[in-house]
């Protein structure tokens, strides 16, 4: 009898998740789809008009913070990966007893609400705040100089924020090597280093993968830290689809933006995908 | 003239001394006082302020308000016994050690209602994005109350989100409002709202930054101070549209009210131009007041009650001026949004704030402009009576909500009122006024 | 030449455990970088918890003005900083458990069998990851609007799951790839039926990746705004609050529950520890 209805078992496996994403994603995405093609006032009310016309538009007007956002989400994602590693690396392989304990220390500080942080943040990277303040009056800095309102903060405030996103998954992936494989590598006289390359690392590209993903996509929709530690020069397409959708009210426009993103995001995940092996989107 | 400085600490420490007496909440009281006013030393008389302000309801213009003619919701005979009240922070009297708002308990214990009051609003169209598809869809909202400002009440008129009051059951508005805030250009004939607060925006300077940065002329007195290349990168906007893009009409000479498209952008091109040079640290809602206070500012679009209240308080460096080409006057109203599930409870509680002695303790806690009739004089006359009955710091205390909270005459000529915008207008302006935020 | 032992080696006799100086200070690099790495993370916070006993004059939390414990015992008596709070809480705890759950069950599904459309499923798991969370929200209470059902704690709780499944997948995905199901094989052989093969291999084994993909999960509801602020109608989470009083100035209540929050992750996470801990011990020889 199991084995009659074995193949029902995935199914049956995936039916929870499956209702739900389809009921509370797929759904109401669609919905937004048929906001974004409809026009009108939200007095006359909106009318469905089929108006592919506002992709363009929206693409026009918007591209610079779209392009602005990609690259500020790529450089997270790079400096998340620089810390991020070692960081896992040293916790999996050099951590022996205490490695749940300095989990726990990695994961413990991104308990408390991301806005708590940033805020700190901004207190410490203030003009006039302990950090700067000190420093100008011992003259090392221009009376001038800002953090708060440049690019620098709100990268520094993306990659604060995402590292757990990039941490977890590595860390997780690099746990799980055997530390025999790396003993029979420098057995078979490689260096600490060449065993590193040829096993380590590759055996640790599925956490690569995923916590490069898990940083970069929420980093390009994000708006917080943009709104909380950035200027205008610094304006992200989140903060433009935010404004769109609650102060302007342009439902249509915000959610054209919204997909245009979605869709850009796709793109770039599958040619990565490409390059790091696509099993890693179909890997079983 | 007296110093003002040494008037200042004098205030200061008598009402260091009254609010260390608990007699009114020290955080509370100078948090709100004076939100709609100024320091400044002024006989009151309110007949002759009518004449000078600028609350006329505009003669035809666009108005499309179907107003007229609007009947007035079904109330049912008997009230609910509860409400829903959204409201924004700090404006209301609170008891901060027990966390309660104690008018509201008043209310409550003479009605029989029981009011759940919330501090939901922040920003009119954050505000207006989270009920606007319930009410675009025809369901009700949670609240039965909400307070907003004069054009987002304009806009939700227009929208028919609000319900048409029955006046026959709020009848203290007839009998005390003043004639100031009674048929505003918004809502002609309070056929939806009423007037809970009022107060001016203009600019909030530091006066030690700023002579730093230009000791040549160290005043702040008009709104092109705003984008004086002196001042770079400490300057303060609004990321409300409707205020700065009226503040920088008025730069230009050009009243608000009668503004064209056109002007708005001429406006908008003034405010790019200097957007584009870093002129500006950031657009900001409330926040500007941390960053004025802690001295990360050096001017900025500001409400005259938090600075007035900042200098009180927290940093004696602030000033608050009204640009000389003059500055915007807003109004907060109550209303009823459609389908709320309790409206005789609320117009009850509209009821009890236009009652004299409601109106009274509300703006000796918060400090605002207040639309009541009589509430300037008998502030005095607490003021006075406290000063006989031996209590120093309470009068004291009462003649600076006296001088905050009620608007002189000068300052109510300058002051004007926001253009009623058509939809497609406001599409525009907002347009506009995006690329000057967000670039 | 007679094969004759050396007598004089000028080279110290190979002794592993004497390493030479240099690579001694490279072995160091990484766990000073971790220590670096790890105050680096710890910075903020610790200006939370030193600011949540700050004693501000004004409205102003920025400057150090005098310690004080009353904002700690102040909070208790405020209800309309502490509801918002549990609110959180309640949430937090339901979501992840529902979501790591049913992430769990996907994974699973995905890493061990082969099935028909997995490629879509990978897309349906992947996409609520590719979308930013305002499209999230606002998609979200346009269903809750068109259906008629009004918004509070339950329509969060929802929306949190929601977004978390696809997390949890992910999460876990990397660590059940590769899995060694030989062990499992090895149970079978010896007897044990699935569901206690589960039991006593294949979960103890896998617990790890659960919990991390469960810390995630809830860290992530704790911690959500953006799509809550559209989904919560009235309802008040802490996030919610933190935004709407952080507008006007930061007050010290900020920081003292960020700070309780933080501390009781703290606790929640030392016990999970402890008790796996105690899990090792007792079964000595099973992976970490």
């Amino acid at each position: 009898m199991r084995r009659r209805f074995g193949w029902l078992v995935p199914y049956l496996f995936l039916v929870p998740g499956g209702l739900w994403l389809l009921a509370f994603f797929l759904v109401p995405m669609l919905i937004m789809v048929s906001v974004s093609l409809q026009q009108g006032t939200l007095s006359a009310g909106y009318q469905m008009t089929w108006n592919f016309g506002i992709f363009p538009e929206a693409i026009g007007q918007a591209w610079p913070q779209m392009v602005r956002s990609v690259i500020y989400a790529l450089i997270v994602t790079a400096l998340t990966l620089a810390i991020g590693y070692p960081m896992a690396y040293t916790i999996a392989f050099r951590g022996g007893r205490y490695k749940n304990l300095l989990l726990l220390l990695v994961i413990l500080p991104f308990f408390t609400s991301f806005l708590i942080r940033t805020l700190s943040w901004k207190l410490i990277l203030a003009d006039n705040g302990v950090v700067l303040g000190t420093l100008k009056s011992w003259h090392l800095l221009d009376p001038g100089f800002q953090l708060i309102g440049e690019a620098v903060a709100v990268i520094s405030g993306l990659t604060y924020n995402f590292l757990p996103f990039m941490v977890l998954p590595l860390y997780v992936a690099i746990e799980k090597v055997d530390p025999r494989l790396v003993e029979a590598a420098t057995d078979l006289y490689a260096s600490r280093r060449e065993a590193f390359r040829r096993v380590t690392l590759p055996l640790s590209m599925p956490g690569v993968f995923a916590g490069s993903l898990l940083t970069f996509i929420p980093a390009v929709g994000d708006f917080i830290n943009a709104q909380i530690l950035g200027s205008r020069d610094t304006t992200m397409i989140g903060n433009i689809i935010q404004r769109l959708f609650l102060q302007t009210n342009d439902y249509p426009r915000a959610a054209a933006l919204s997909f245009v993103l979605i869709a850009a995001i796709l793109v770039m995940v599958l040619a990565y995908a490409r390059v790091v092996g696509s099993e890693e989107l179909t890997s079983g | 003239m007296t110093d003002p400085r040494s008037d200042q600490t004098e205030l200061e420490r008598a009402i260091a001394r009254a609010l260390a007496q608990g007699r009114i909440s020290r955080r509370r009281f100078l948090r709100q006082a004076g939100k709609g006013g100024l320091i400044t030393a002024s006989a009151l008389s309110l007949p002759a302020i009518l004449a000078a302000c600028g609350i006329k309801p505009s003669s035809s213009a666009g108005g499309g308000s179907t107003a007229a003619g609007a009947t007035p919701v079904v109330l049912p005979s008997t009230p609910a016994g509860t409400l829903n009240w959204a409201n924004w922070p700090l404006y209301i009297d609170i008891d901060e050690a027990t966390g309660d708002y104690p008018t509201i308990k008043k209310f409550e214990s003479e009605s029989g209602i029981k009011v759940t009051y919330n501090e939901d609003i922040n920003d009119n169209e954050e505000f207006f994005g989270k009920i606007q598809p319930d009410l675009s869809a025809g369901n009700p909202t949670q609240y039965d109350l909400i307070v907003l400002t004069d054009w987002m009440i304009e806009r939700m008129i227009r929208l028919g989100y609000l319900e048409p009051l029955d006046k026959t059951r709020i009848p203290s508005f007839d009998a005390n409002a003043q004639d100031l805030y009674r048929d505003p250009w918004y809502d002609p004939g309070n056929v939806y709202s009423m007037a809970w607060q009022s107060g001016i925006t203009g600019i909030g300077w530091n006066t030690k930054l700023v002579a730093q940065l230009r000791p040549a002329k160290p005043e702040i007195t008009s709104f092109d101070d705003l984008l004086d290349p002196a001042f770079k990168g400490q300057v303060g906007m609004f990321s409300e549209m409707r205020d700065t893009m009226s503040l920088a009409l008025l730069s230009l000479g050009v009243k608000p009210a009668d503004a064209t498209n056109d002007d708005a952008q001429r406006a908008q091109q003034k405010l790019l131009e200097a957007a584009n040079r870093k002129q500006f640290q950031g657009f900001y809602g409330n926040d500007y007041y941390d960053l004025l206070n802690g001295e990360n500012l050096a001017l900025t679009i500001a409400w005259s009650g938090d600075v007035s209240q900042m200098k009180l308080y927290d940093n004696h460096d602030v000033e608050f001026t009204i640009p000389k080409e003059g500055g915007m006057l807003w109004v907060d109203n109550m209303a009823i949004p459609k389908k709320a599930a309790h409206p005789l409870d609320a117009h009850l509680m509209m009821d009890f704030w236009y009652k004299l002695e409601n109106a009274v303790t509300l703006t000796e806690y918060i400090g605002y402009f207040s639309p009541v009739k009589g509430v300037a004089e008998q502030v005095k006359a607490d003021a006075d009576k406290a000063r006989t009955d031996g209590d120093a710091e309470t009068a004291n205390a009462l003649d600076v909500v006296s001088q905050t909270a009620f608007p002189s005459e000068a300052e109510l000529a300058n002051a004007h009122t926001y253009k009623q915008l058509t939809e497609a207008d406001e599409r525009v302006w907002n347009e506009l006024f995006n690329q000057v935020v967000q670039g | 030449m007679s094969p004759v032992m050396a007598t004089t080696d000028p080279r110290p006799p190979p002794d592993v455990h004497v390493r030479p100086l240099r690579e001694r200070a490279a072995r160091l690099i990484l766990p000073v970088f971790t220590a670096l790495t790890v105050i680096y993370l710890f910075l903020p916070i610790a200006v939370m918890i030193a600011f949540s006993f700050n004693d501000p004059r004004g409205r102003q939390n920025i400057t150090w003005q005098g310690f004080t414990l009353s904002n700690y015992l102040d909070i208790w008596n405020r209800p309309d900083v502490t509801d918002p709070m549990v609110t959180s809480l309640i949430v937090a705890v339901i979501s992840t458990i529902i979501a790591t759950t049913i992430g769990t069950l996907i994974a699973m599904a995905l890493t061990r069998y082969q099935f028909k459309g997995r490629g879509a499923l990978n897309m349906l798991i992947f996409l609520p990851m590719a979308t930013p969370e305002i499209i999230l929200g606002a998609s979200l209470l346009s269903l809750w609007v068109t259906v008629g059902v009004q918004r509070d704690i339950v329509t969060i709780t929802i929306a949190h799951v929601m977004f978390n499944i696809s997390y949890v997948v992910v999460t876990l995905r990397a660590r059940l790839a590769g899995f060694n199901r030989t062990l499992e094989e090895a149970a079978m052989d010896l007897g044990a039926d699935e569901w206690t093969t589960f039991r006593k291999v294949t979960f103890p084994l896998i617990f790890p990746g659960i919990l991390a993909g469960a810390l995630l999960a809830f860290a992530l509801s704790i911690d959500d705004y953006v799509i809550t602020s559209f989904v919560s109608g009235s309802t008040r989470t802490f996030p919610l609050w933190v935004f709407g009083v952080s507008r006007i100035g930061v007050p010290p209540e900020v920081n003292v529950l960020g700070t309780l929050i933080f501390l009781t992750a703290f606790v929640f996470i030392a016990v999970q520890i402890w008790a796996q801990r105690r899990q090792q011990r007792a079964t000595p020889g099973a992976a970490a």
